[in-house]
């Protein structure tokens, strides 16, 4: 990709306090290369629930996304991931 | 308490300046306008969505009897959706080749230094 070096992604160190602070037990830590990709899920999540978002709005033809698309599409969003 | 709700919040900010930017260029790619309140739902949605990313990992590392979350428990998180699947995994493989030649290029680095550090030493012993 061309604009590979300015692509946006979640920071390193968000991802990992996000999940220590869920893990349970204190013990638990998580290796660097899992944060990478636990951060890469997370985008693809969030342009996923984007584009489909769009794609109601689109089929209701409006040129606004609001809360509303989000919401029909929300429940098939949360089964697939 | 009062710190990890501060806490909680600093995070909660931080996923939704990342979802804002992601659904602004998604946006404008297909010309379309989007209301401020749907971002913040879909942070939120990605905030509490990774809550479960967290318990899933946890538990497929206890499994494993590990106390550290590794790349295979990320892989097992997205196992019932095939495309994501196929996804991390050639994301997983490209990370494993990057760390494979960093650990080669640190094995270089360090035999130079070692036979730059010899050639001072001979240096030394010449001008001594």
């Amino acid at each position: 990709m061309a604009n590979a070096g300015n692509e946006v992604v979640f920071k390193k160190e968000t991802v990992a306090k996000l999940l220590t602070r869920s893990f349970k037990e204190d013990k638990t830590k998580v290796s660097s290369d899992a944060v990478i990709l636990v951060a890469e899920m997370l985008k693809v999540f969030v342009e996923e629930a984007t584009r489909r978002a769009v794609k109601q709005a689109d089929s209701e033809d409006c040129d606004t996304v609001d809360i509303e698309h989000f919401e029909k599409i929300l429940p098939q969003l949360l089964l697939d991931f | 308490m009062d710190e990890d709700e501060a806490q909680k919040q600093r995070l909660k900010a931080a996923v939704h300046y990342t979802v804002s930017r992601l659904c602004q260029d998604i946006a404008a790619d297909c010309e379309k306008q989007i209301t401020k309140q749907t971002i913040a739902a879909i942070a939120e949605t990605a905030f509490r969505q990774c809550d479960i990313f967290a318990k899933d990992l946890e538990a497929f590392a206890r499994h494993a009897k590990r106390h550290t979350v590794t790349v295979d428990d990320v892989k097992l998180t997205a196992r019932r959706t095939t495309a994501l699947y196929n996804y991390i995994q050639q994301k997983s493989e490209e990370l494993a080749l990057n760390n494979q030649e960093l650990k080669e290029k640190r094995k270089k680095n360090a035999a130079k230094r070692k036979s730059k550090d010899m050639e001072a030493e001979e240096e030394n012993e010449l001008e001594g």
